[in-house]
């Protein structure tokens, strides 16, 4: 129905103004009631008092009695309100008067009928005197009514009372509709509010992806400038292996034989910690801030951090060993540190001296307990123009193709998120300090920083072990040379190059004591896969995976299964074997 | 109807303007005046004297005023009470000339001569005596006191004639015998 629609949305509201017309019809009715009440009551008292007068003054008349009369008309002076009062005979003629000053008095009757007028305040009253049917004559009375102001003045209290309610009413209504308009204006604005909010959070969603990607590229970035002093690491690395390969051909001299071997041993397992350090800073990983022991942190990211620097780099570490910790996220630090390293190798051409230096900076009442680190380079250093723009996204003074400017500014937000500062001070020619503070974490690191390289292993005693093994391996160098690594163990082994053709070769033949499997294979299943066929068909029969990616690795640990990293020593092998034989016999 | 009525005032203006402005008048028109000013009060009377019911014969029976003796009036009391009622009776002059002939009458007026035929009795009758005629008084005595017709009362009469007299035509009496 649109008129209640309309009666909900007028401004005035309609009810309101029903009421404030209600009171006034009531109001204005009470005093026409009560106005004419007191006229009748006025006009009873005043034909009461002329009766009486008229009693009175019958027999006066009838016997021409003017002193009685006047005797008569004299009392009724006593009544303040009359302002005459006169008696007429049979013929219309007054026989006696009472006037107060100021008045008039007719001196002849209009007629004798029963009269009551009311005349501009004023009450006229005429009475016929009759005495047992007998008319004998007339009275008159003039009776001052209520003066008007007196009778205005007697409403004024209600009439008061009536504008207050009238001005409540009023006042109600208009704050009714005023606060009607803000209802409707406040839930206009809630909703726009929800939009704008649903816009918010899809563009914050959009924008964790977008950050994502960034860190994730920046990661590459670091990865990728780092890649020049890796390959040259390696080609070290693989100088000394295939170097010591050849002498060990050459030589029969035991002892010289095992010197080539530990170090081909050596360099070998410095290039697997190498690219087991890659591969792990790559991972993709969300955020996670976590407390870390920042001097263990360092000390074993220096590894990395030299081979990715060049030789005539020195590397210092100068890290107190009581630096308190601090509340981060591991794969953020690294990449900050990395790429303050990669900076500072680009800014020292000529070689020269990184220095890592880190002190715990005790706060005061406005600054809470920090740890500052300190890079320091001593290459070129900066002009101050590019100092204060070194953090900025996008800013590099290297060429095209050399840096995309994204390193410094990857540093600068790590330290901001994780509530700390940076600054920067260069002098040309000197060099350049960052100096990165975070804020002191009231908690204990959880267990030490990175696995340390398995490079102070020491070869151990050959032990000869038994078993036959089913190895599932696609490449067949690698699978020629662990073939070689068990057959030397002491395990005889059957090989096969994928999944499949390992399930099909245990269909056949169960009797394995232990499958040993690469997870990255070709094929519809991969290692993890047949591990779990494994499992469900054979739960006797144990499965040890191994893999040289770190993701592949951390799905295997996902699902329970031990995992041997690649690349591994005969040692590693050897452990591993037993251990998961030993978790079958257990 | 109004102009009937207009005509009685304009004659009855006459009438009562005579006393109030010919006062000083000679003497036959004063005794004229005098009597028609009693011939009235004979009938104002009948409305200030109440007469017990069993004295009229019906309800529709009228006040009969009586003139025994000489009637001095001249006609003006005929005139006096034409059109004239009293307690929702009219009003009827009588002349009566024996005593049994008087026992109808409610107010009895004693003219010259006519002393000896009623006496206050147990008849509700008010006996009007005139100050003119003879000193014995009736009921109501008619005087002239300061040339105004005036009158003395003998309620005591009146009241052992079962007839009550108003108070207010009390008070316009110059005595009240018994009061």
């Amino acid at each position: 129905m649109p008129w209640v629609a309309r009666l909900r949305y007028s401004p005035f509201p309609i009810v309101a103004l029903a009421s404030l017309l209600v009171l006034l019809i009531a109001g204005v009715a009470i005093a026409v009631l009560n106005e004419q009440s007191l006229r009748l009551q006025t006009a009873r008292e005043a034909g009461a008092q002329a009766d009486l007068l008229a009693s009175a003054v019958s027999g006066a008349l009838a016997f021409d009695d003017a002193e009685a009369a006047q005797d008569y008309v004299n009392a009724v002076q006593i009544n303040p309100s009359v302002l005459t009062a006169a008696v007429y005979d049979e013929n219309g003629r007054m026989v006696a008067s009472f006037v107060r000053d100021g008045e008039t008095v007719f001196h002849t009757a209009a007629s004798g009928e029963r009269a009551t007028m009311f005349d501009d305040g004023h009450l006229l009253v005429a009475r016929p005197v009759e005495e047992a049917g007998q008319r004998l004559g007339a009275v008159q009375l003039k009776l001052l009514e209520t003066p008007r102001a007196q009778r205005f003045s007697r409403y004024a209290g209600l009439l008061l009372v009536l504008g207050l309610a009238a001005l409540v009413v009023v006042v109600l209504a208009v704050a009714q509709g005023a606060l009607r308009r803000a209802n409707r204006q406040l839930a206009d604005r809630a909703a726009e509010l929800v939009r704008a909010n649903a816009l918010l959070q899809q563009q914050m969603v959009e924008r964790e992806k977008a950050e994502e990607a960034l860190r994730q590229s920046q990661k590459m970035e670091a990865i990728g400038r780092l890649t020049g002093g890796i390959a040259h690491d390696f080609n070290n690395l693989l100088m000394v292996a295939s170097s010591g390969i050849e002498l060990l051909d050459r030589t029969d001299d035991p002892k010289r034989r095992k010197t080539l071997s530990a170090g081909i041993r050596q360099a070998v397992e410095r290039g697997a910690a190498l690219t087991r350090q890659l591969l792990a800073f790559a991972r993709r990983s969300p955020l996670k801030a976590e407390v870390l022991d920042l001097r263990g942190h360092i000390e074993g990211l220096r590894f990395l951090l030299e081979r990715s620097l060049r030789e005539d780099i020195e590397v210092v570490m100068d890290l107190s060993a009581d630096l308190w910790p601090v509340e981060a996220d591991r794969g953020e630090l690294e990449l900050a540190l990395l790429n303050l390293a990669v900076n500072a190798r680009d800014a020292m051409p000529q070689g020269g001296t990184l220095t890592v230096s880190g002190c715990n900076i005790p706060g005061d009442d406005e600054t809470p307990d920090r740890v500052c680190l300190k890079i320091a380079d001593t290459g070129a250093g900066m002009s101050a123009v590019v100092a204060s723009r070194v953090f900025e996204p996008f800013f590099t003074t290297k060429e095209v193709g050399r840096g995309t400017g994204l390193g410094l500014s990857q540093v600068y937000g790590f330290v901001r998120s994780s509530g700390g500062d940076i600054s920067v001070e260069s002098r040309e020619g000197v060099g350049t300090t960052f100096t990165l503070c975070l804020p002191r974490s009231s908690r204990t690191p959880a267990g030490a920083g990175l696995v340390t390289p398995a490079a102070a292993e020491e070869p151990r005693a050959k032990r000869k072990a038994t078993g036959r093994l089913l190895l599932v391996e696609d490449d067949d160098a690698v699978a020629a040379g662990v073939g070689h690594m068990l057959g030397d163990l002491g395990y005889r082994h059957v090989r096969v190059a994928n999944a499949a053709e390992a399930l099909a070769l245990l269909e056949k033949d169960p009797r394995f004591d232990l499958v040993f499997s690469d997870m990255v294979m070709p094929g519809e299943m991969d290692g993890l896969g047949l591990a779990q066929e494994v499992r469900r068909r054979m739960p006797a029969v144990p499965v040890l995976l191994t893999t040289g990616f770190s993701e592949a690795a951390s799905a295997a640990t996902g699902e329970a299964f031990r995992l041997l990293l690649k690349p591994y020593g005969i040692d590693g092998l050897s452990e591993a074997l037993a251990a998961t034989l030993s978790e079958r016999t257990a | 109807m109004i102009q009937g009525r207009a005509s009685i005032l304009v004659l009855l203006a006459l009438l009562w303007s005579l006393p109030l402005h010919v006062a000083a008048a000679p003497r036959p028109a004063q005794t004229s005046l005098e009597y028609s000013v009693k011939a009235n009060y004979l009938v104002r009377f009948a409305a200030f004297v109440e007469w017990p019911a069993q004295s009229f014969a019906t309800s529709q029976s009228p006040v009969v005023i009586c003139v025994v003796g000489r009637d001095p009036f001249n006609g003006a009391l005929d005139r006096a009470v034409r059109g004239q009622t009293a307690h929702g009776r009219a009003l009827a002059v009588r002349r009566p000339d024996t005593a049994e002939a008087a026992a109808g009458c409610h107010i009895l007026y004693v003219g010259r001569g006519g002393g000896g035929m009623v006496r206050d009795g147990q008849r509700p009758v008010l006996r009007v005596t005139d100050g003119n005629v003879s000193s014995d008084r009736g009921m109501i005595h008619f005087v002239i006191d300061d040339d105004r017709v005036r009158f003395h009362i003998d309620l005591q009469a009146a009241s052992r004639s079962r007839l009550s007299i108003s108070s207010r035509l009390l008070n316009l009496a110059l005595s009240v015998r018994g009061g």
